[in-house]
């Protein structure tokens, strides 16, 4: 994943939804495109569903990430109809892997991406507390969701340092790769971790009270609008499932 | 305001920092009170001890009493202790609970359910006083070190607390910076806050502590007042390992011998852009090489810019380094240069030191390894997991592996930042070292007191461009000061 698909957030851009829409839609597309049965009128929203990702980013003006989500989706999707009839064996097996997880999974990836990448910590916390989830649990999502750029940041400079000592895919030991990636950045973001908790708790995070939040989210007629249809899809893939 | 009663500390859990052991300290209310000594004395402890990280955070062992203004703080909560302390860390990077400028200053009076409105007014007032009223609605990953630096302090100012704890804050900034920090000391000293701060570096002190601590191995050793302290011989500092109270006792370096350019360095066409913007432009650059050489400048003038791509670590790069004969563009410098990185966890990835040394060779040859191990004094850690040395040892594991695949060219991003005299001279030295094995050595580094240890040679950048390329000697090291204590009086001024 590059580290354009997982960047953060400025304070004062223009924001289209309310991040409570956003996280439903993250939902609806996830379950509703993972589970499709494939065949019938449900998939052919499921098919409608897959552009939504691809639209927001392009109102959004993330030419890269809209790319590499068109690129994937749509490379996964061809593959499945043309490549995977022309071969067999671990092959065959290894492609049919790859390319069900792509198109599975990456309409919700792509989802969550625009989650994290159009919305702040403080409107995600805003949206956690208007809809009164409590601090146990709106604390450490809060925590998680800070994280991504964090890890994304991490882990281009660990991919920096891997390829200045020529470890890469056919290089020496590929079997590492993995371990060498993995471990200095588990080390570095429990440090970060750990730091960041810190200096939160020493101001107030926590407190028993009522936060506030000065930044301006609230549902305006589009996020009535597309909640509508998010309720009205998992109604019919709940209906089409029994 | 600050009182703390017969205090020790001993962290659990497998920490390594310093505990403390019989902390008595009083600390009046508007006092300014530096505390110094070298890493590992305890002076963090300290620091944690009054703004309740410990107990509340550190697990260990804690007797003795702390009072903060009328709180207990071993019985306060920590979201208590917030209103009536505030913290700034070193790590700019991860300090911050937002990822954009205005939500963090908003954030600790949201955290304390202040009214929205009442929030905007105090943060308006706030970027007013430490004007930094540009750095608003911006994303924290576009900051430099120096900028991030100041939001923290701003986004504590907002809170409006008695006092102020400051752990090492200057450890990533440039000099411009670290006197616009001085100056927001100044503003909260002047309005009757009181301050702690543990640091290493002295200079910037100078005039606005009222009181001086000293600690070695977790015990107060000795408390001065602010301006005998800083008028005392160098002999003083350099006895307990401080580094220099004041940028006009810089360390006469030892003259450079002049290099020879008759085999420079070249690099040309340089140009790095971000997102549109260009973030560094050199058309022409030599330098003479197999020498050390300085890289200054302002935070975000593009130093580590200029890092990265000269080791090629930037797509797009169409730069080209002429070196010893071989015109070498990015692809080709991945396997020449090395970039010894400011976090050096980014770069160790096996489970032993000798393991991290074979990996980097393109045949592995034990004994080869061993000796460039011995070299660099890490024969005793062959076996141990690179993850559990110190920051100096660390280092020297990186330098190994770029030693061991042969690179010519090493580049060093801010090694000293946040180092006491004995480890900054144990930086030194390893580096040196490198220069006698026909290493070139590039350091990007707001360390003075670093670059007259060991550098040959100055590069300058400012704002992506070069504005300064001369050799270290006696003109150069005039150039050099002037250039430290220049940057410090403009932001003076300013």
């Amino acid at each position: 994943m590059r580290s354009d698909f997982f960047a953060s957030s400025k304070g004062s851009a223009q924001k289209i939804f309310d991040p409570r829409t956003k996280l439903l839609m993250v939902v609806t597309i996830s379950t509703v495109v993972m589970a499709d049965s494939g065949g019938g009128w449900m998939s052919v929203l499921c098919w409608i569903l897959t552009f939504v990702p691809l639209a927001l980013f392009l109102i959004e003006r993330k030419w890269k990430a809209a790319l590499i989500y068109f690129c994937v989706y749509w490379g996964a999707t061809l593959m499945q109809l043309y490549l995977l009839p022309l071969t067999t064996g671990v092959v065959n097996f290894l492609l049919v892997a790859m390319s069900f997880f792509s198109v599975r999974f990456m309409p919700g990836i792509a989802m969550a991406s625009y989650l994290v990448n159009t919305t702040t910590v403080s409107e995600f916390m805003g949206a956690m507390e208007r809809m009164r989830v409590p601090q146990s649990l709106s604390i450490p999502l809060s925590v998680v969701f800070r994280f991504f750029p964090t890890v994304s940041e991490e882990y281009t400079a660990i991919g920096d340092a891997m390829r200045m000592r020529g470890i890469r895919f056919g290089g020496r030991k590929p079997a590492k790769m993995i371990e060498y990636r993995l471990v200095p950045l588990l080390v570095s973001c429990v440090k970060i971790g750990d730091e960041l908790s810190a200096a939160a708790l020493t101001r107030g995070l926590g407190a028993p009270i009522r936060r506030t939040n000065v930044c301006e989210i609230g549902i305006k007629p589009q996020d009535v609008f597309t909640m509508a249809v998010c309720a009205a899809m998992i109604l019919l893939f709940i209906f089409e499932k029994i | 305001m600050i009182k703390l009663t017969n205090v020790s500390f001993t962290y659990t859990g497998g920490r390594e920092d310093a505990g403390v052991r019989n902390i008595n300290l009083t600390i009046r209310p508007g006092e300014v009170v530096l505390v110094c000594g070298e890493s590992g004395c305890g002076k963090t402890t300290l620091t944690r001890m009054v703004n309740g990280l410990i107990p509340h955070f550190y697990e260990g062992e804690l007797t003795g009493t702390i009072y903060v203004g009328a709180k207990d703080v071993a019985k306060s909560e920590l979201y208590d202790l917030a209103r009536t302390v505030g913290s700034v860390f070193q790590n700019p990077r991860s300090q911050f609970f937002n990822v954009d400028t205005t939500s963090e200053l908003a954030f600790g009076c949201e955290n304390l359910g202040i009214a929205e409105d009442e929030i905007l007014t105090r943060v308006r007032k706030t970027v007013a006083d430490l004007s930094i009223s540009h750095l608003l609605d911006r994303s924290i990953f576009e900051l430099s070190d120096g900028e991030k630096q100041k939001i923290a302090c701003g986004s504590v100012s907002v809170l409006g607390p008695d006092i102020y704890v400051l752990d090492e804050p200057t450890s990533n900034l440039d000099f411009e910076t670290i006197a616009a920090l001085r100056r927001v000391l100044s503003f909260w000293k002047a309005t009757g806050k009181t301050i702690l701060v543990a640091e290493h570096r002295l200079h910037f002190m100078k005039g606005i502590a009222d009181r001086v601590i000293f600690m070695r191995e977790g015990e107060i050793r000795e408390t001065h007042e602010g301006a005998e302290f800083f008028a005392l011989p160098p002999r003083y500092f350099e006895e307990r390992g401080l580094r220099i109270p004041s940028l006009d006792r810089l360390p006469a370096a030892e003259t450079a011998e002049a290099d020879l350019p008759s085999d420079p360095i070249r690099i040309e066409k340089m140009r790095v852009s971000l997102r549109g913007e260009p973030i560094l432009n050199i058309p022409a650059l030599e330098i003479p090489s197999g020498g050390i050489i300085a890289v200054i400048g302002a935070n975000g003038a593009g130093k580590t810019t200029f890092a990265r791509s000269l080791c090629g670590l930037v797509s797009g790069d169409r730069s080209v380094v002429t070196f010893r004969g071989r015109a070498l563009n990015a692809k080709k410098r991945l396997s020449v240069c090395y970039l010894v990185m400011q976090d050096v966890n980014h770069q160790l990835f096996t489970e032993s030191v000798l393991d991290e040394v074979l990996l980097s060779m393109s045949v592995e040859d034990e004994t080869r390894a061993d000796e460039t191990l011995l070299s660099l004094d890490l024969s005793a850690f062959r076996e141990d997991h690179p993850m559990a040395l110190s920051g100096g040892q660390k280092q020297r594991v990186a330098i190994a592996s770029a030693l061991v695949s042969e690179r010519e060219i090493l580049v060093f991003d801010e090694p000293t930042s946040g180092l006491d005299l004995v480890h900054m001279r144990e930086t030194a030295r390893n580096i040196a070292a490198l220069k006698r094995n026909g290493v070139t050595s590039f350091v990007v580094t707001h360390d003075p007191e670093f670059i007259l240890a060991c550098c040959t040679h100055v590069i300058r950048i400012e704002a992506g461009e070069i504005s300064g390329n001369y050799p270290l000697d006696s003109s150069g090291v005039k150039n050099l000061t002037a250039f430290f204590r220049h940057d410090e009086s403009m932001a003076e001024r300013t």
